[in-house]
C-alpha cells in the first residue's frame, strides 16, 4: 500500500535531493507502523521531534492505512 | 539595590512637570519589574473605568530587573495602559535595542500622563530630561521619524515610536522601536498619540548594578549554551525564524484561513519560511544579547511591491496572510513593511481586513461602503486597506475600530474573530482547546503572548498534548500564564526564556529564572516565589479589568457553535464550558471568575 511521509521545514535536509514539497511517497506492506516508517529517516525519535499521523497524535505502534500521512518536525517554541 | 534602580520617571504632558520617584524596594520584590510594576502603578492610580484615549488614562513603559543584565534576551519592556481596543488591560511586549536602552538612563519605569497640547517626544539621557516639541514629526511615518531624531538627538540614541496610525487613534495602533519592533498589541500606540507624544528617545551608560555580576555572567554564558535545539545550527529558529511555523500549524488544521472559515490553506507553500528564505531573506537580525536570533532582514529587490525592512512573522503570514486568503509573496511582505511603518499590529490590521472581506463576499458591505471590491485573495485590496485604515480614510475609518465594531456596525458582530474585542492570533483553537481557553480568559483579550500552550499542543515544547482534547488544559493554561507574567515582568523574551524553565523531567519551573533573579536584583527568590509573584501580578490585572466592566469569559460563536469545516480538527469546537469552571477553580476565583477575598489576602492583594 501506498503511504506519504512529509517533512517539515529543517527535517526536509534528510529527504533525498530534489524532493517535492518535503514528501516522499513510500510503498508498504500491510501492518506496517508510523515507528517502522519514520525510522527509516535520520531524525531523534524523541522528545526533539514532533510526530503526527494524518495531522493527530499517535502512538509510534499504531499500524498504518493505504493513503495515511506521518509527517515531521523539529520540536522547537514560537510563533 | 542591585538588578532594579528603583527609580521611575513620571512625566505630566498636561503641565509638562517631570518628576523622578523612588519605588519601593518591597513592591518591585512582589510586582517583580516591567509587566508587574506596571499593573501595580495603573491599578493604583487609574480608574478601570476611565475613557482610554482621555488624559486621565497612564501609559506606562516598563523594564524589568533582567532587562540590560547579561541574562540572554535581556531585553525586553513591557507597555501597559487601558486598552482603547479592549477597554480591559493592554501589557504589550517588544525587544530589540530601546529597552536596554531604557533602562540605561537610570529608571526602571517611564509614567506618562495627562495630554500635551502640541505634539511632544521625551528625550532621556541619564539626568538630561527634556520634553520637545514633535511638530515636525507629527503625520512623518515611523522610519523617517526614527532618523530624525536620530539625527538631532544622538546616533546613540534608539528610539520609541508611533506612526500615522497612532496619531490618528487607530485602535490596532502599535509603538514601534528600532524601526521594526513593535509594543503591538491593544491599541497602545492609540494612547500614545491620545497624549500627542510622539515618541521617546532613551541613551544613557546606566547599567544596572547586580548583586552577583561573576556569577550573572557564567551562569547567563551557560544557559545561553544550553537552551536546546532552538539555537543550534540548522534549527529552524535559525534559518526560518518563525516563518517555518505556517507548515505546522496547516498540518494540524489550525491555520487561521479566510477568517477563520477555514483551518488550512491550499497555498501555504507561496508563503511559508521556504519561499521566504529562497526569495527574500537577506539576513537574521538579532535582538540585543539574543542567542535565538528570530527576526528577519528582508528586500523585495523590484517590482510593485519593492521595498525592504523586517518580517514577515509567523503571526503576520497567519493575519494578512492566510487570514485574508492571500498567497502573493511580495504583496505580503510588502503589507508587514507597511504596517511597520504606519505603525500598526499586523494581527489586528490583518484580521479587521479579513473580517472585512467577509462582510464583503457574504454581501453585508459592498463596493458603495468600501470604496472598491474587496475578495478574499486580493492582496492589492489588502495593501489599499491598510493605507486608509492608518490614515483614517473613507472606509478606513470603520477598519481602524477594529473588526468587533466593525462588524457590528454592518449588523453582523458574529464575524467578528476576536476575544474582549481583541483579534484572534494565528492558532484556531479549535484544532488547539487551551489555546481556546487561553483566549476566553486572557486579561488583555485574545492572544499568545499571554501563556502559549501552542507551545506543548503544537510544538511540543517541551512535551506534546493533545491539541483536541480538554483534559488537563485548565491547569495547563494556568501554569502557561503565571510563566508568561514572570517573564514579562523579568525583562526577558519568552521564546529563550521558556527554555530556562525546563527541569530534567521536562516540567516548566523558573529554576534558573529565580536564580538570575537572585544574582541580579539579590532578593532570595525561590522558584515558588517567582511563580507566586507572577501569580499576584496575574489576579491584579484581573481585578483591574473586572473593575473595567470586562467579566465575561467567553468565545466568538464561531468557535463554540461552528465545526471547523476541514483539516485534522475538523468537526472541533471549542468545548469551553468542559474547562472554564476547573480553571475558576485552580485559580481561586469564584463561579463569576472573581478573585475570591480568601486568595486576594493569599496573594496580599487589596480587595
Amino acid at each position: 500500500m501506498i503511504v506519504q511521509v512529509k517533512m517539515l521545514a529543517n527535517y526536509r535536509e534528510v529527504l533525498p535531493p530534489g524532493t517535492k514539497h518535503g514528501t516522499v511517497e513510500l510503498d508498504v506492506p500491510e501492518g506496517t507502523t508510523v515507528y517502522d516508517v519514520i525510522s527509516r529517516f535520520s531524525i531523534p525519535l524523541n522528545d526533539e521531534s514532533v510526530i503526527v499521523l494524518n495531522g493527530l497524535m499517535t502512538d509510534m505502534n499504531a499500524p498504518l492505512q493505504a493513503g495515511d500521512t506521518v509527517t515531521a518536525f523539529s520540536a522547537i517554541a514560537g510563533g | 539595590m542591585y538588578g532594579w534602580h528603583l527609580k521611575l520617571l513620571r512625566v505630566n504632558l498636561t503641565t509638562k512637570k517631570i518628576t523622578t520617584e523612588e519605588i519601593d524596594p518591597k513592591i518591585a520584590h512582589d510586582y517583580l519589574g516591567g509587566r508587574g510594576l506596571a499593573i501595580h502603578y495603573l491599578y493604583k492610580e487609574v480608574d478601570p473605568m476611565v475613557d482610554p484615549l482621555a488624559p486621565e488614562n497612564k501609559l506606562i513603559f516598563a523594564t524589568g530587573p533582567l532587562t540590560a543584565t547579561p541574562a540572554p534576551t535581556g531585553n525586553r519592556y513591557m507597555v501597559v495602559t487601558k486598552s482603547p481596543l479592549t477597554g480591559a488591560l493592554a501589557h504589550s511586549n517588544s525587544g530589540g535595542e530601546f529597552p536596554t536602552w531604557m533602562k540605561r538612563t537610570g529608571f526602571d519605569l517611564f509614567i506618562f500622563e495627562g495630554k500635551s497640547p502640541e505634539p511632544v517626544y521625551l528625550f532621556v539621557n541619564e539626568d538630561q530630561i527634556e520634553l520637545r516639541n514633535a511638530a515636525h514629526l507629527w503625520g512623518k511615518e515611523v522610519p523617517e521619524t526614527t532618523d530624525i531624531l536620530k539625527g538631532e538627538t544622538s546616533l546613540e540614541a534608539r528610539v520609541a515610536c508611533i506612526g500615522p496610525a497612532g496619531e490618528n487613534l487607530a485602535l490596532m495602533a502599535s509603538i514601534m522601536n528600532d524601526k521594526h519592533r513593535a509594543a503591538a498589541r491593544s491599541g497602545v500606540g492609540a494612547v500614545m498619540g491620545s497624549k500627542n507624544l510622539k515618541a521617546v528617545v532613551a541613551m544613557g551608560n546606566k547599567n544596572p548594578k547586580l548583586h552577583n555580576s561573576a556569577k550573572m555572567v557564567s551562569l547567563s554564558v551557560q544557559t545561553s549554551k544550553n537552551v536546546g535545539v532552538d539555537v543550534k545550527k540548522g534549527s529552524n529558529m535559525r534559518i526560518y525564524g518563525t516563518s517555518y511555523v505556517p507548515q505546522v500549524t496547516n498540518t494540524l488544521g489550525i491555520l487561521p484561513t479566510r477568517n477563520f472559515q477555514q483551518g488550512t490553506f491550499e497555498h501555504v507553500s507561496n508563503i511559508d519560511g521556504d519561499a521566504l528564505k529562497n526569495q527574500y531573506l537577506i539576513r537574521h537580525t538579532p535582538c540585543y544579547r539574543c542567542p535565538l536570533s528570530c527576526g528577519r532582514l528582508t528586500e523585495v529587490p523590484d517590482g510593485k511591491y519593492k521595498g525592504k525592512g523586517e518580517g514577515p512573522e509567523y503571526e503576520t503570514i497567519s493575519s494578512l496572510g492566510t487570514g485574508c486568503g492571500v498567497s502573493d509573496l511580495a504583496a505580503l511582505v510588502k503589507a508587514n513593511y507597511l504596517c511597520n511603518e504606519y505603525g500598526m499590529d499586523t494581527i489586528g490590521a490583518g484580521m479587521t481586513i479579513a473580517a472585512a472581506m467577509e462582510l464583503y463576499e457574504k454581501g453585508y458591505i459592498n463596493d458603495d461602503i468600501v470604496g472598491q471590491s474587496l475578495k478574499f485573495g486580493d492582496h492589492d485590496a489588502v495593501i489599499a486597506m491598510l493605507k486608509k485604515m492608518a490614515y483614517n480614510e473613507g472606509f478606513g475609518k470603520d477598519l481602524a475600530q477594529g473588526s468587533y465594531r466593525l462588524c457590528e456596525k454592518y449588523g453582523h458582530p458574529e464575524i467578528a474573530v476576536t476575544t474582549r474585542k481583541q483579534e484572534f492570533p494565528g492558532y484556531d483553537p479549535r484544532g488547539s482547546q487551551g489555546m481556546g481557553l487561553l483566549y476566553a480568559t486572557s486579561n488583555k483579550g485574545a492572544s499568545h503572548m499571554e501563556g502559549d500552550v501552542a507551545y506543548e499542543e503544537v510544538f511540543g515544547v517541551p512535551v506534546k498534548e493533545n491539541p483536541l482534547t480538554t483534559e488537563g488544559k485548565p491547569e495547563l493554561v494556568k501554569h502557561f500564564e503565571d510563566s508568561f507574567a514572570l517573564m514579562d515582568s523579568s525583562g526577558v523574551c519568552v521564546f529563550v526564556g521558556i527554555r530556562y524553565m525546563f527541569n530534567k523531567d521536562r516540567m516548566i519551573l523558573p529554576q534558573i529564572l529565580s536564580e538570575m533573579l537572585q544574582l541580579s536584583t539579590g532578593a532570595d527568590y525561590t522558584p515558588e516565589e517567582a511563580l507566586k509573584a507572577a501569580e499576584r501580578v496575574y489576579n491584579l490585572e484581573r481585578m483591574f479589568i473586572l473593575k473595567a466592566g470586562s467579566t465575561v469569559d467567553t468565545l466568538p460563536p464561531r468557535m463554540l457553535n461552528e465545526p471547523l469545516p476541514d483539516g485534522p480538527a475538523k468537526g472541533k469546537v471549542v468545548e469551553l464550558d468542559k474547562m472554564l469552571p476547573e480553571f475558576y477553580a485552580l485559580r481561586g476565583w469564584d463561579e463569576n471568575g472573581w478573585p475570591t477575598k480568601e486568595k486576594l489576602k493569599e496573594l496580599g492583594l487589596p480587595n
